[in-house]
């Protein structure tokens, strides 16, 4: 079939997708070279026995036999990693109280809105400096706290104790995370047409029912939402485990993240590194799946 | 409501309290109000360490990545509003793209740009930052919200795609441009894992690296680690709150259309 348009046309055609190209090429490339290339090579890398200055050897599967086989922190890592992201509905449920809070006919609703999401774009170093220094056992405020009201009569070591330590890291995330799922759910609750409810209420439908029935089945896509930032949450977790703990003590606070920076940066096993890279990208794409069924199908596409 | 306020600003006041008190911040029992304030810290703080080097690198590579961001990101979302072959593909591959987090590539990234030669520079570490995919959709949903008709206008009187661009859409997409600018900003001053691999002199560190390593090498042993702290917080704060409005639009718009 021959082309029939005027040449004309054409030409305008043909400058019209040059424009495009040139306009979306810089992205595309920056795109390439840091997500598509980097996720396909860090695959390749981990069938690979790599070292500097040695040429790379491929080796199969020895990498994740070790991993599997023979590597405990690894699998700590991965239990951490676990929790981590299991207690992130916690911190949703929690914030989902709030929300409810601010959207209701609260006086200074706005502030209280700024007070909760305001540690949310703090520099995550800086939070895990500052909640170092809250567990801190002879200057911290949660120790002279609980001494003040008798609980205890011997300054705890939150961040120095096999048991705490996780705990400890973990609440000082959700004290991070706790105003942006706040403000995730609250756009979700804005968005529940009013009249829904009016019509509940003039039927008489209480309102631990109209909680159950109208709120929570509409909330589904931002919850859904809520539970992806929760894990991707234990990938940006870095920031926070290495100020305040670096994994320590022993591994008791070692997230997958922190152990892909030690394998790769502090050991130099980049091949190592990968193939725990590739176990944690699994891990997410899993989860997020697993998410997306619990919150009833194609959650995700709500605006496309 | 207000208990929970309580909760969520102790820690700055904790912070705030440490960084103005004097020599023995061990004391036992702490004092709520600082006991005699001064600002000694944050004179140790500017002297004591290169604070003022870190803050200039900071600055660096922020002001790239937002520059990058806004070029790239208006150039992108300008052609995804245009039609052309593949639109599809090209935007269910940034979509895609959009679910892998930055740290999951981080290996290949170094090895990336250390071929690419800027390991330890600031372009180095701007890098993987002059796009962000979110941002290509907050400017093309606000481009395509240009009416049509003006566009069209504006072609009969012959400008020139390029003028169409400057002249008549971005004054008319300032919201998202405020966005980018905002987001961006705070995501480049807030980085850390990315410098931390990059970066090797101390030279070359940015802000919440020079923290980190404050923090190794001193320990937790003075108020001026919280000063640097407080330092640290305050331009990221100072942002969010003039534009939070902005902040949490780019945010939310961003998160719900992933």
């Amino acid at each position: 079939m021959t082309d029939t348009r005027p040449d004309w046309y054409r030409r305008k055609r043909t400058r019209e997708i040059a424009t495009v190209v040139c306009f979306l090429l810089p992205a595309l490339v920056l795109f390439f070279l840091y997500r598509i290339l980097p996720l396909g090579w860090n695959l390749w890398l981990s069938f690979q026995a790599w070292s500097p200055l040695k040429p790379a050897q491929f080796i199969g599967l020895e990498n994740y036999q070790e991993m599997l086989l023979d590597d405990d922190v690894f699998w700590q890592a991965l239990g951490n990693t676990l929790i981590f992201i299991g207690c992130s509905p916690l911190a949703i449920a929690a914030a989902l109280g709030i929300a409810l809070l601010v959207n209701s006919d609260l006086k200074g609703a706005a502030i209280y809105r700024t007070i909760v999401f305001l540690s949310y774009p703090l520099m995550t170093v800086a939070v895990g400096i500052i909640w170092r220094w809250l567990y801190d056992e002879r200057g911290g405020f949660i120790n002279y706290v609980l001494r003040q009201a008798g609980f205890i009569t011997e300054p705890l070591k939150f961040l120095q104790s096999f048991d705490m330590a996780l705990p400890s890291v973990i609440v000082a995330d959700f004290w991070q995370v706790l105003g942006f799922y706040m403000i995730i759910l609250l756009t979700g609750l804005q968005s529940i047409p009013q009249h829904l409810y009016e019509a509940a209420r003039v039927d008489g439908v209480p309102a631990r029912a109209r909680f159950l029935w109208i709120t929570l089945p509409l909330l589904r896509p931002s919850i859904f939402l809520c539970l992806v930032v929760g894990i991707l949450n234990s990938f940006t977790a870095f920031d926070l485990v290495y100020v305040m703990t670096n994994g320590g003590p022993g591994h008791a606070t070692e997230l997958l993240i922190t152990l892909i920076y030690k394998a790769g940066f502090g050991q130099t096993r980049f091949d190592y590194a990968a193939a725990l890279t590739v176990v944690q990208f699994l891990l997410l794409v899993v989860l997020t799946w697993v998410a997306n069924r619990a919150a009833g199908g194609n959650a995700g596409s709500r605006e496309g | 409501m207000v208990v929970i306020c309580v909760l969520m600003l102790i820690p700055f006041y904790w912070v705030l309290k440490t960084s103005l008190t004097g020599e023995n911040i061990y004391a036992y029992p702490p004092a709520i109000i600082p006991v005699d304030p001064h600002l000694f810290n944050y004179v140790d703080v500017w002297y004591m360490i290169p604070f003022p080097r870190y803050l200039l690198n900071s600055v660096i590579v922020t002001l790239m990545a937002v520059c990058g961001n806004l070029l790239f990101n208006t150039a992108a979302g300008y052609a995804l509003t245009r039609d052309f072959p593949a639109k599809r593909w090209v935007v269910l591959l940034l979509l895609s793209c959009m679910l892998i987090p930055f740290q999951a590539t981080i290996i290949p990234a170094y090895l990336i740009t250390s071929w690419l030669g800027v390991l330890n520079t600031h372009l180095g570490i701007a890098l993987p930052m002059l796009s962000t995919i979110i941002c290509i959709f907050i400017f093309k949903a606000s481009f395509e919200a240009v009416p049509r008709s003006l566009i069209d206008a504006a072609r009969i009187d012959g400008l020139s795609e390029w003028r169409v661009m400057v002249r008549i859409m971005l004054p008319l997409s300032k919201p998202a441009i405020a966005t980018n600018v905002i987001l961006n900003s705070i995501w480049s001053w807030n980085a850390f894992m990315w410098p931390l691999i990059i970066t090797r002199s101390p030279e070359m560190q940015t802000l919440p690296l020079g923290l980190a390593r404050f923090l190794s090498v001193m320990e937790n042993t003075t108020g001026a680690l919280y000063a640097f702290v407080v330092l640290v917080l305050v331009p990221g704060l100072a942002i969010f709150l003039m534009a939070q409005k902005e902040f949490i639009q780019g945010l939310t718009s961003g998160a719900t259309k992933g």
